[in-house]
């Protein structure tokens, strides 16, 4: 059972079905979360950008206005870190040191007149004149020493000195990082999620079909009074089971009037059969002189014939329709044909044909034991009747992967051009025949109900050569070991 | 011996009947269910010969309420039907008997003789078959005639065993075929007369009196007692 579900799961078309759409998930909400990612990083500079130019605006008022006394540097000072204070963004106020805000004058011959900010002026003034001349409009400034890129926005003051604004994008960055990470967590867990619910709904729905599968292809092998499961939705699925069951009751049903004309055909035909059978048979025992009994026994001989031939074209009729009944059980096909060859061998060899029967050993197949008698008995009867005297006849029976093949090969003249190619159709006999050419016809019948094949051919090397191939049941097929069909035949 | 036939067709009631009877047995006769019932209710029979396809019921039908009434009389079921029904095959495990219509005389006579032969309380399981002075050894699967050791292939000894426990009675070629090698077949060429032909070839030797008899169109007869 086990084994079962492991191979329905890997074939299964669930996992594909939920791959795909997990891929397709995946692949949208990646996308939706770049272009939120980009527009808050862009509402995010643009803020700091108006904050800078804003703040270097009154900077530089400040710078410009008050006296050049050793107050200025006081006033700039507390400007600056008033204004390093309100640095957009901030997160962590409990850290001491201000290093998110630098302020920066230089003289116009390009000497720091003040520095407001953590750490040394130097790699910040380097940075400043190595890039291009920064204007009142923000730029991206790398630090040597600084993991950040601070984002620097300048102003020219009326003294001809120029100061710099510079923000950390550390700030920024952080939320920016902290955003994808909740984001990454979020659509992980939402996409796992998806594709749970995707596989079990596409598997559960699967399932049903998988079971419509199942019950469908073992309807008609055994019992055509079976139905697919059905569901009570009202989906596509429930639909399938129930047009499929409408289906099964239509075939049923003409299946059934097929059966009932055979049977009453046969019923009909029977029963006088049987009277007269009687009756001939009475007036035998009654001590006739030989004389008058020999006419006696052609008619009943005759009789016997006539029951078989109505019998076998009857179940042709019926297999041609695909509605043959078999009552199956597990035979030997080795022991049958044992027995079989048993039976026939001494007619055989009263007309000096030689029989050899190749056998592997035991074969079982699930068949209908009275059909696959008279079968073989039909086969070994036409080599009875047509083979020429010291011929020779070769059965030979094999299993092939799942099937079980049986050649019966003579060496006699083969089969005539002109019905080599009919040979299983009902009518068809050789010239010498004097049956009612239903016997191959029977053969072929029982054959196809039993889900096999049948092949006659000429051999090269003269005489003919009729394969049957019949399948194995399912259960002790070698190459699935553990893979049991439960078959529900009522 | 009292048999009851439940058959519908008056031909084979009629020829049923005379045969019955000319073969030794008391014989009652009904056409349809209900009157087997009221039959089956007055009288014990010692078995029933029903065919199934009754007008007013069928014949299973008919079997299991006599069964439900407490006659237990086995019963040879007729059937013109091409398919066996599982209940008949139920009913055939259970003890009872069925043929195929048409069927051969001797065949219906045969097993209604061990359908009988059943109601009986079995003797202890023979070890030796003694036909005149044919005879049978079943545990050491050897067979004499006058004390000379006939050489007999296995089959050969079953299909003389089969002929000697039925010493006296006709036995058909289909019942040949179906008691010794399990095969309800009708083979159209002379399988089953080979074989028969071989066994009397070393059975009734130059000199010695013929045994196996063949009653043409019928079948074959082993010389009883």
């Amino acid at each position: 059972m086990s084994s079962r579900v492991t191979s329905f799961s890997t074939r299964s078309a669930a996992w594909r079905i939920s791959l795909w759409a997990t891929l397709a998930f995946a692949a949208g909400a990646l996308l939706v979360f770049a272009s939120l990612h980009q527009f808050v990083a862009n509402d995010i500079q643009r803020r700091s950008d108006a904050w800078l130019s804003g703040e270097v605006g009154t900077l530089s008022d400040v710078a410009g206005r008050t006296p050049k006394d050793r107050l200025h540097n006081r006033v700039v000072r507390e400007i600056a870190e008033l204004a390093s204070k309100e640095v957009p963004n901030r997160q962590r106020n409990d850290v001491p040191e201000n290093d998110a805000v630098f302020f920066l004058q230089v003289s116009d011959q390009g000497t720091p007149l003040l520095w407001v900010g953590a750490g040394d002026v130097k790699p910040v003034l380097d940075a400043i004149q190595a890039g291009k001349p920064i204007t009142d409009s923000a730029a991206d400034v790398r630090v040597v020493g600084y993991k950040f890129p601070f984002r620097v926005i300048s102003s020219t003051v009326n003294d001809g000195s120029r100061i710099y604004l510079g923000l950390s994008e550390r700030d920024q960055h952080h939320v920016l990082q902290n955003l994808r990470w909740r984001f990454t967590f979020w659509w992980l867990a939402i996409v796992l999620f998806a594709a749970l619910i995707v596989f079990l709904t596409t598997r559960n729905m699967l399932g049903h079909v998988r079971d419509i599968t199942q019950a469908a292809s073992t309807i008609g092998d055994s019992d055509l009074r079976q139905r697919v499961p059905t569901t009570d939705h009202q989906d596509e699925i429930g639909d399938l089971a129930r047009t499929l069951n409408r289906m099964l009751d239509r075939i049923e049903t003409s299946m059934h009037q097929l059966h009932t004309i055979t049977d009453s055909l046969a019923h009909d035909m029977r029963s006088p059969l049987t009277a007269i059978r009687g009756r001939l048979e009475m007036s035998l025992s009654n001590g006739l002189p030989i004389e008058q009994a020999d006419p006696i026994v052609a008619a009943i001989e005759e009789l016997d014939r006539l029951c078989d031939f109505l019998n076998s074209s009857l179940d042709v009729a019926e297999a041609k329709a695909d509605a043959l009944r078999l009552s199956r059980t597990h035979l030997d096909l080795d022991e049958l044909l044992h027995t079989m060859v048993d039976l026939y061998e001494p007619s055989m060899t009263e007309k000096d044909i030689h029989v050899r029967l190749k056998s592997s050993g035991q074969i079982f197949i699930f068949a209908d034991a009275g059909l696959l008698h008279r079968t073989i008995s039909n086969l070994l009867d036409n080599e009875l009747k047509h083979l020429p005297a010291s011929s020779a006849i070769q059965i030979t029976l094999q299993q092939q992967q799942r099937n079980v093949l049986l050649r019966i090969e003579d060496d006699g003249p083969g089969f005539s051009e002109g019905i080599r190619h009919h040979l299983f159709d009902p009518g068809i006999k050789g010239a010498t025949s004097t049956g009612r050419g239903l016997g191959l016809a029977f053969v072929h019948a029982v054959v196809h109900a039993h889900g096999g094949s049948i092949a006659a051919t000429n051999l090269p090397r003269g005489g003919a050569c009729i394969s049957i191939l019949l399948p194995l049941p399912v259960a002790t097929s070698v190459d699935e070991p553990g893979v049991v069909l439960t078959s529900s035949t009522s | 011996m009292r048999l009851l036939v439940v058959e519908d067709e008056l031909e084979i009631q009629g020829f049923l009947r005379e045969s019955l009877i000319e073969a030794g047995y008391a014989v009652d006769v009904a056409s349809d269910g209900g009157a087997a019932e009221t039959l089956a209710r007055k009288t014990a029979y010692d078995a029933l010969i029903v065919d199934l396809g009754l007008p007013d019921q069928d014949g299973i039908d008919l079997i299991l309420r006599l069964r439900g009434l407490g006659i237990i009389a086995p019963v040879v079921i007729l059937s013109a039907r091409r398919s066996v029904d599982d209940r008949v095959r139920g009913l055939e495990q259970g003890g009872d008997d069925y043929l195929t219509k048409p069927f051969a005389l001797a065949e219906l006579l045969a097993r209604l003789r061990n359908l009988l032969k059943r109601n009986v309380p079995a003797t202890a399981e023979l070890t030796r078959l003694t036909v005149l002075d044919l005879e049978l050894d079943l545990l050491k699967r050897r067979a004499t005639r006058s004390g000379e050791v006939l050489h007999l292939s296995p089959q050969e000894f079953v299909l003389l065993e089969y002929l000697v426990r039925n010493a006296g009675r006709v036995v058909t070629r289909a019942m040949i075929l179906d008691q010794v090698w399990g095969m309800r077949i009708h083979p159209d060429t002379n399988v089953v007369d080979v074989h028969i032909y071989r066994l009397r070839g070393k059975v009734d030797t130059e000199g010695r009196e013929p045994l196996i008899k063949t009653l043409r169109g019928v079948g074959y007869v082993l010389k009883g007692h």
